[in-house]
């Protein structure tokens, strides 16, 4: 029965471990500081607001590009 | 009454007929209606349904040059360059109120070209901006931002904030690593103590302990860190502190533990390891968030601070920065602006608004050489005035500098918090050690030691004992769990405490200092007489029309109590208004038969100048209204005070406290308050410097002093206090440098503040008396070997249940 407990306790403490590792990744990138937005996150999960991330992270790569180029370049 | 409707875009509810129409649309001003339609056209109207019910403020009217957002020196100020050749800016934006808002301000902005982040915290307001400087300017992100009807200013993040968010989500990860260790631990702890009682192999049990050693061993020495650096300074600075009774503890109970799981038999204390960080640090984190919101009060403050001045020289205007204005400049204030440096008045009449300095309730007028103090606002015209001192030395920013010392000052209350505590500590851990050296030299053979172990290890063993036995239950519970209860009771009545320790402080106050104006008055004039000689309603139709054209809050005054006396006024359309500077309003009026009629409202100089003789003997405000030079009404208007003073100021006085009234008044404006009260203690006519002197010297005098205030002119003050306490509806600032927060600002709720400290206070002693009689039945007993594992896990649980059933008793009396 010891086998069992061992694995549970193994691949219990892997998993938690794991979410706790995402967890104070998304701390540390900020995702936490501000607990009200936090809290209201709920009410902007539309089509239209995921779309909105989307374009936000694209139009962040693309602007980075030109000046990436630019300092090749020089 | 008439019909309300509520505004299309800001969701206020006004009269009908006030609104402005449009089709089936209502709004309640031009800002309105233009935000409005802007939303509709840019496709943003999904803000309506993001907004809900909720309603927000009316767009902020403010002044549309943005170009010194693009100036070198703002730059220099402000404005970061990235490594990416980016621009950052931070800023906080006025007007926010709701998630709707957040969003909307993020997505115009991300919806200009070249903003490349846009990041609004909801909480404290402020925002971090890049942008591609070659596509867009700052100036032009800014408009957008006050298009929509709000308003940004910009704050200098590296000097606290950067730290304080740090310091935050440090804090904050820490917590949540404890927080789920602790968790899991008492999972595995069930099925251990389950096994007391019904049996459970030594197999099994060590799996179960390798178990909490893998989830202890984080929470130990990465979320505990902070205890070991606070022993370690503690004991660098000389002082033995609750940091090194909860490391020492920690470690000891974890050492022990380790030696149960490599070799030893015998119980493990893992979870009391996990359990005594965790419960600590969730009150660390709080003070935490409490000094964050300080900083961010602080940074609102300063970002309001005006950036530049307008200064005279050779009879040219020049716009110069705060830093370069030198005594004896003619600086330009035009009406609505703070004055940023003291100085002399160069014109004949001003008024000002020194409330956020002295506490003063009237506007103050001021005559030609009077002084000018930095931080009032101009309410008139424009004015000149002749600087007395350059920025740095001004009222203004000493008061600023001195929020700062106090803000970084302020943990120094805890070294003399918690007397007893500390004699614990260093008491339990030299007994600890003597137990040791005891055991080890003399070779006890008594209790229930294991007798196969080796000397060196029955003392080890020993000594932890005694440690373990005394740390978790004795005092780390008996205070803060009968704080809770205290706190969640006093929160119930309105009163916010932003640490527990100040429980202790207020009850042990020797004096208590008010402030007068906004917390034993309710800061605002009321008329208090009215003497209407001819109540003809034609002629108070008049005097209505006539108020309404002027937003001095006497008038303002005598309107509301117009209003709640007197049904079915109505406007009448006035002619050639007209304001007399720091005397009042003057029209003419013409009825249906082409009548003419001279209106004068205002004060006695009015009525002089406009040769009608008229004497008034009031210690009050006054406000006089002729028709045609005939007295048709007086009213005397007074700051009220607030109901529940009295009471207020007998309890304290009865009590064993004594209650000083400090005021930035005039002498007999407190001396008539302070008989009305019967306050015998009073000081008037200070400033706000001189009141957080005061507070010093009483301090400096050994006396325990709690101050209650609101204003901006408190904030020095209360942040010298043993304890302040801020009226909710008070200046942000004075909220932010306060330890308790009165909600409902009523007195009545101040004097429950003192009752349930007191109370809480007598119930923490008795908690401590509890845990002292168990420590002296107990730690003779492990000093001596009598404590088995379990007798000692047994016996720890029951002294937190007899302290915590203790303190429930706070809630149930009375």
């Amino acid at each position: 029965m010891n086998d069992v407990l061992t694995m549970m306790l193994i691949v219990g403490l892997f998993i938690s471990f794991a979410i706790l590792g995402i967890f104070i990744w998304g701390a540390k990138g900020g995702q936490f500081d501000d607990t009200k937005k936090m809290m209201d996150g709920l009410l902007f999960d539309s089509q239209e607001d995921l779309n909105d991330a989307i374009n936000r992270e694209k139009k962040l790569k693309e602007s980075m590009k030109p000046k990436e180029e630019k300092s090749k370049k020089e | 009454m008439s019909e309300t409707i509520k505004c299309n875009h800001c969701h206020g509810t006004f009269a009908k007929e006030v609104m402005i129409k449009e089709d089936n649309l209502y709004f309640c001003c031009n800002g309105c209606q233009g935000v409005y339609h802007l939303l509709k056209e840019d496709g943003l109207d999904s803000f309506y349904d993001k907004l809900g019910n909720k309603s927000i403020e009316p767009p902020i009217n403010c002044d549309k040059d943005t170009t010194k957002f693009d100036l070198a020196s703002f730059e220099k100020r402000f404005v970061q360059t990235l490594d990416n050749g980016f621009k950052k800016v931070d800023l906080i934006i006025e007007g926010i109120h709701c998630a709707a808002c957040v969003w909307l301000n993020e997505k115009i902005l991300y919806d200009t070209a070249g903003v490349i982040e846009a990041n609004i915290n909801f909480t404290n307001n402020k925002a971090k901006i890049v942008w591609d400087d070659s596509l867009v300017k700052l100036s032009h992100i800014i408009e957008k931002i006050r298009s929509i009807g709000y308003n940004a200013y910009a704050y200098d993040a590296k000097i606290a904030d950067e730290k304080a968010t740090k310091a935050q989500r440090d804090y904050f990860i820490k917590m949540m690593v404890a927080v789920f260790a602790t968790l899991n631990i008492m999972m595995l702890s069930v099925a251990k103590y389950t096994g007391f009682f019904t049996g459970i192999d030594e197999q099994t049990k060590h799996l179960i302990h390798i178990g909490e050693f893998i989830l202890t061993t984080p929470v130990l020495f990465f979320s505990g860190w902070i205890f070991f650096k606070g022993a370690y300074f503690g004991l660098k600075n000389k002082i033995v502190n609750m940091d090194l009774l909860v490391s020492s503890g920690a470690t000891s109970s974890y050492i022990y533990s380790l030696y149960v799981l490599f070799g030893g038999k015998g119980e493990s204390y893992f979870d009391s390891v996990t359990m005594i960080i965790t419960f600590v640090l969730v009150g660390k984190y709080l003070e935490v968030i409490g000094k964050k919101n300080a900083v961010d009060t602080l940074d609102k403050i300063k970002s309001q601070l005006p950036l530049e001045a307008v200064i005279i020289e050779n009879k040219q205007k020049k716009v110069v920065a705060l830093d370069e204005i030198n005594v004896g400049d003619i600086v330009e204030l035009r009406p609505g602006e703070k004055a940023c440096v003291d100085g002399e008045l160069q014109e004949d009449k001003a008024t000002f608004d020194e409330s956020s300095m002295s506490g003063e309730s009237h506007y103050i007028y001021k005559n030609r050489g009077d002084k000018i103090f930095s931080g009032t606002i101009n309410i008139d015209s424009l004015i000149h005035y002749k600087a007395t001192t350059n920025f740095a030395n001004s009222t203004l920013n000493s008061i600023v500098t001195l929020l700062e010392d106090s803000l970084s000052s302020k943990p120094q209350i805890e070294y003399t918090a918690n007397q007893l505590s500390r004699k614990f500590s260093s008491t339990i851990l030299i007994l600890s050690f003597m137990t040791f050296l005891a055991w080890y030299f003399f070779g006890f053979k008594m209790g229930f030691i294991n007798e196969s172990a080796n000397t060196f290890e029955q003392a080890f063993i020993v000594a932890i004992s005694v440690i373990v036995i005394a740390c978790p239950c004795a005092l780390a519970l008996a205070t803060p769990i009968a704080s809770l209860v205290g706190i969640s009771l006093l929160a119930s009545k309105g009163l916010l405490f932003k640490e527990a320790k100040f429980i202790e402080t207020i009850a042990k106050a020797t004096k208590v200092v008010v402030d007068k104006t906004g917390t034993l008055t309710h800061g605002e004039l009321k008329v208090v007489h009215a003497n209407i000689v001819d109540d003809n309603i034609h002629k108070l139709n008049l005097l209505y029309s006539l108020l309404e054209s002027s937003t001095h809050p006497i008038s303002v005054s005598v309107k509301n109590y117009l209003l709640e006396h007197y049904s079915h006024l109505e406007h009448k359309t006035l002619l050639d208004v007209k304001n007399i500077q720091a005397k009042g309003v003057v029209a003419r009026y013409k009825n249906v038969e082409n009548k003419e009629y001279t209106l004068l409202g205002g004060n006695e100089e009015l009525l002089k100048e406009f040769n009608v003789s008229y004497t008034f003997n009031a210690n009050n405000s006054v406000y006089l209204f002729a028709i045609n030079e005939n007295i048709v009404a007086t009213f005397e208007l007074e700051d009220e005070i607030k109901n529940d003073a009295k009471e207020f100021v007998s309890y304290i006085q009865n009590s064993g406290m004594q209650l000083i009234m400090l005021t930035g008044d005039n002498e007999k404006v407190a001396q008539k308050i302070a008989t009305q009260l019967g306050i015998t203690q009073f000081v008037c006519g200070i400033d706000p410097i001189q009141k957080a002197q005061y507070i010093k010297t009483l301090k400096s005098q050994g006396e325990i002093v709690v101050m209650a205030g609101d204003g901006v002119n408190d904030a020095v003050a209360l942040s010298n206090s043993d304890v302040s306490i801020a009226m909710g509806n008070g200046a942000d600032i004075s909220i932010s440098v306060s330890d308790v927060v009165l909600l409902n600002n009523s007195l009545k709720s101040l004097k429950e503040a003192f009752v349930i400290s007191k109370r809480t206070y007598k119930f923490i002693k008795q908690n401590l008396g509890i845990s002292l009689v168990y420590n002296v039945i107990t730690i003779p007993l492990a000093m001596m070997g009598f404590v088995i594992p379990l007798v000692a896990a047994l016996s720890m649980s029951l002294s937190s249940l007899l302290v915590v059933a203790n303190s429930m008793r706070i809630k149930n009396e009375k």
